[in-house]
């Protein structure tokens, strides 16, 4: 300890610099180029437009037009970092392609975003220490899965969540440790959690990659210090937003924050066991598994191996939480739970691949004086060997089921009823009509009133929206059947009464995904 | 109230950049473990080459000096003196003073100093006729000096060919009140970190004591500024701007322990006087011959800083109060709590600071204080908004004298029992 500390630095050695490397930016980039065309191609087609879409969609359009954070009453069903997010770049495409359905524009700027995410996939496979070929494995593993190449083009704040929760983990893991890093890493981890809470769970992973990468080093305390300011400090924004509008805590009257947070823990139906056949969840894991098997098995099985390796760790421990969180009972599991899965379960793949492979190698290197020996002779093959076979493996297990799932991604149209319908919409006079979440933001580009358009459910949940029709039912000129207007039939009196007395004057699709223009028969009983 | 939310916002964002940047600069040493390591130097090598001249000026402080004296006197390096500076009005402190001289008489020196107004630069500048060492050293006379110091600030010269080595400086009794555990903090982030971003830059307000300057570097400067308050912060803006090189010497083990003003009152004093030395060092305008356009904006930042930091820690939480309970806009209301995102994680970090303080210097840290620092962070801010707003002041109506810091010896280990019988 009796040593001096002083300022100045021993002056730099004056050589020139080495040349920096850039493999690693030119296989990242290429590959996520790559993936981002497969991504990009027919993104407008492929998946059907969901009704989550449309919902944020309109949120971003809401904040656009400055209209608060959603162009209902905001209760705090979600924190709304991702569609102020989504906000920044949809006007972009709406503008550029304003013949596209709305929602297939707005896939188009999750673009960039999930461009970020598969580039983190790699930062972040690096930076655990795996091999370049090992982090483009990652990559790949990740960017080519169907399930990615479906859910990844759809308007779901969990994309925005996972993208930066991957980036707290790559700052978390700065490889200079430096101190701004880390408070980085907790704003990042914060604007994660702002833009889909249930992201929340998997902050220890990044814990323990900041501890993992100050073992051993003098700034330990002050990194978690800079950790917590970053995470605290920007994630307190939100309650933040709360308090000011006097809408923190539960009231007469008006939403709150503790209220909604209080309804989404304990008055939310849970989706039953993933085991239980039939259950909700079960049926969503099925799905899961009928679009990518492959991602999800091999990658719960990295998982739990990888929880053994030290360098894995952060990643392994993000996976085994959202598999213990998915498989605990009872609990309310959404569709898109699975693109918060994907890339930890993708890096854990390839850093597992890395770990066998480099001990194969290490197995296959002849002794110094064993050389010439029968056995050297074997192991020295171990290697290409166990490389041949993982290629084999891949062109027999995995490529044919990708291929199925990845053709159908890039071919499908499973859009066009809606194109047409709101081509229909479009060319009528504005008017009031009741519509699903999708066409919603398609009526109000086309000049319908954005109060007279009107989300189907709010007409029975929303008191704020029954007080503008004081008639009922018969203030409403037309009503759009979809299927997820007639998901659960008789739940919403107001729907299912527009839905009686109402005729179809056009109707668009097939049968299984049959959307109706049904105009009101306002004289009927 | 358009206008009322413009001026809301600039002002959140003015104060939201300064609060970041001084938190920046506060934290520099922590970077990376590379700035951390960086900061360190060799130990010792066991020679002495060079000789000192150890200043010490005594005002009113017979309580302290003695003890002061006898801690210089086991210093483990072979050539110093030490010359005691007493003022011809103040007998007591002369008696003590001629007393421990002759306790020494080869070492200590006893120097009288006659101008009429007394305050610290002036008794320095009397004694520097009297100096023969190669480097003179400033003390106060409350200082606890490590022996082994000039061993070490001996090599830091010879190893790096610097004209000034700073020394660290430690207030040590923070459990003595709980302004004191904020001054404690205070000082240990700027010598243990601050300190170095400024050596770094070429820009160094010096610290008024366990600075060391070479003699002749010294005398070619014209010695101390005897009109300025914060003379040791103009000599190092003097220095850095003839390009002198200044090094930090710093570690826990042989840092000077001093002890925190005995009183909120004294420490409003103490710092009024900074504060003004501050702006007079500014207005003097020796820091515009810096060489470099960045170390003219540090020496400008930070001679103003004091008066920044002053209005912002009033002015965030009062526009946080604003905020909350005027029924501003969302939007403005949320862009006035910027700036306290710097402030929190300032405390934050003093939080961690404060741990690593008490492992620094081997002090239990227990839970109450860390309730102190977080409950006190409000009042002290107050207190230097009111030091910087009476600085401020009296530099307009030039009242310039010198308010004395006295100093009861709560720092050291016995000496609060002796005060107090």
């Amino acid at each position: 300890m009796t040593v001096l500390e002083l300022v100045r630095e021993t002056p730099p050695p004056v050589v020139t610099p080495p040349r920096k490397d850039r493999t690693d930016f030119t296989i990242a980039v290429g590959l996520t180029t790559l993936v981002l065309a497969l991504l990009a191609w027919n993104i407008t087609g492929f998946p059907t437009a969901s009704d989550d879409e449309g919902t944020y969609l309109a949120q971003a359009w809401a904040v656009q037009n400055g209209q608060g954070l959603a162009h209902y009453t905001y209760w705090y069903d979600h924190p709304p970092l991702a569609w102020i997010q989504l906000a920044a770049f949809s006007w972009l495409p709406a503008w550029v392609a304003p013949s596209l359905l709305a929602v297939a524009a707005g896939r188009i700027a999750m673009l960039p975003l999930q461009a970020a995410g598969l580039l983190l996939v790699y930062v972040v496979g690096r930076r655990i220490g795996l091999p370049r070929w090992a982090a483009a494995v990652g990559l790949l593993t990740y960017g080519l899965s169907p399930l990615f190449l479906t859910m990844g083009r759809q308007i779901y704040l969990d994309s925005f969540a996972v993208v930066w929760i991957l980036a707290a983990l790559a700052l978390a893991l700065s490889p200079r440790k430096h101190l701004w890093h880390y408070a980085a890493a907790g704003a990042a981890a914060a604007i994660g959690v702002l833009s889909k809470e249930t992201i929340l769970v998997i902050l220890p992973a990044v814990l323990v990659a900041m501890w993992q990468n100050t073992a051993r080093s003098t700034t330990r305390p002050w990194a978690f210090g800079a950790f917590a300011s970053g995470l605290v400090l920007v994630g307190c924004f939100y309650p933040l937003y709360a308090l000011l509008r006097g809408e923190l805590f539960p009231g007469e009257g008006h939403v709150s924050l503790f209220g909604a947070i209080q309804f989404q823990l304990g008055s939310r139906s849970g989706s039953g066991s993933i085991f239980a056949a039939g259950s909700g969840a079960n049926e969503l894991l099925h799905s899961w598994l009928y679009y990518d098997s492959v991602l999800l098995v091999a990658g719960s099985v990295a998982t739990v191996a990888g929880l053994f390796l030290r360098r894995l760790r952060p990643v392994t421990v993000a996976g085994a939480i959202l598999i213990a969180v998915a498989l605990r009972p009872g609990g309310y599991l959404p569709a898109m739970y699975v693109v918060q899965v994907l890339p930890f379960f993708a890096i854990a793949i390839a850093g597992v691949l890395a770990f066998v492979f480099a001990r194969i190698s290490a197995w296959g290197k002849p002794a110094p004086d064993a050389t010439g020996s029968t056995g050297a002779r074997a192991r020295r093959w171990a290697t290409p060997a166990a490389a041949a076979l993982a290629l084999v493996l891949v062109a027999v297990v995995v490529a044919p089921r990708w291929y199925i799932g990845d053709r159908r991604a890039l071919t499908a149209n499973d859009n066009a009823a809606y194109v047409e319908a709101a081509h229909y919409l479009r060319a009528q006079p504005p008017s009031t009509v009741v519509v699903d979440d999708v066409l919603w933001l398609d009526c109000v580009n086309a000049g319908y009133p954005s109060d007279r358009v009107i989300w189907f459910y709010k007409l029975d949940l929303d008191s704020e929206v029954a007080a503008r029709l004081p008639g009922g039912w018969r203030d409403v000129d037309y009503i759009v059947s979809t299927p997820a207007v007639r998901q659960d039939p008789g739940t919403l009196p107001t729907v299912t009464a527009l839905l009686r007395n109402s005729t179809v004057i056009a109707s668009f699709g097939p049968a299984d995904g049959l959307i109706e223009i049904r105009r009101v028969n306002k004289e009927s009983a | 109230m358009a206008l009322a939310a413009v001026i809301m916002i600039l002002v959140s964002l003015v104060l939201a950049v300064f609060a970041a940047v001084t938190l920046w600069w506060t934290m520099h040493a922590w970077r990376t473990p590379e700035t951390l390591a960086g900061t360190r130097f060799a130990p010792p090598d066991g020679e002495q080459h060079l000789t000192f001249s150890l200043l010490l000026p005594a005002r009113h402080e017979k309580a302290v000096l003695e003890h002061t004296v006898e801690r210089l006197l086991r210093s483990t390096h072979e050539a110093f003196e030490i010359i005691i500076i007493v003022g011809h009005d103040d007998p007591e402190t002369a008696e003590v003073a001629h007393r421990v001289a002759a306790t020494a008489p080869a070492r200590i020196l006893v120097v009288t100093d006659h101008n009429e107004q007394k305050n610290k630069p002036r008794a320095l500048n009397t004694a520097l006729p009297y100096v023969r060492g190669d480097v003179v050293g400033v003390f106060d006379a409350e200082d606890q000096v490590h022996p082994l110091l000039l061993e070490h600030v001996d090599h830091a010269f010879r190893a790096t060919g610097a004209d000034v080595v700073q020394g660290g400086v430690q207030l040590i009794n923070f459990h003595s009140s709980w302004y004191s555990l904020h001054n404690c903090l205070e000082y240990f982030f700027w010598f243990r970190s601050r300190l170095h971003l400024h050596a770094k830059k070429g820009f160094i307000p010096l610290g008024g004591n366990t600075v060391f300057v070479r003699a002749d570097v010294l005398r070619e400067a014209n010695g101390w500024d005897g009109t300025c308050l914060a003379e040791d912060c103009d000599l190092g803006v003097r220095l850095s701007s003839r390009g002198k090189k200044v090094i930090v010497a710093y570690d826990s083990t042989i840092v000077t322990r001093e002890e925190t003003p005995h009183s909120v009152g004294a420490l409003l004093k103490q710092r009024t006087r900074w504060h003004q030395g501050f702006l007079q060092v500014l207005r003097k305008g020796e820091w515009r011959r810096l060489p470099t356009w960045r170390a003219r904006m540090l020496a400008r930042y930070t001679l103003t800083s004091p008066f920044l930091q002053a209005f912002s820690g009033v002015v965030i939480p009062v526009g946080v109060a604003i905020a909350i309970w005027a029924q501003l806009p969302v939007f403005v209301a949320l862009i006035t709590f910027l700036p306290v995102l710097p402030m929190a994680a300032t405390l934050m970090f003093q939080i961690v600071g404060l741990h690593d303080f008490g492992q620094q210097y081997d002090l239990r840290i227990r839970w109450h204080h860390y309730l102190k620092l977080v409950l006190g962070s409000f009042p002290y801010a107050l207190v230097l908004s009111t030091a910087a707003l009476r600085a401020v002041w009296r530099e307009y109506t030039g009242r310039r004298n010198w308010e004395l810091t006295a100093h009861v010896g709560a720092h050291l280990p016995a000496a609060p029992q002796k005060v107090a019988a």
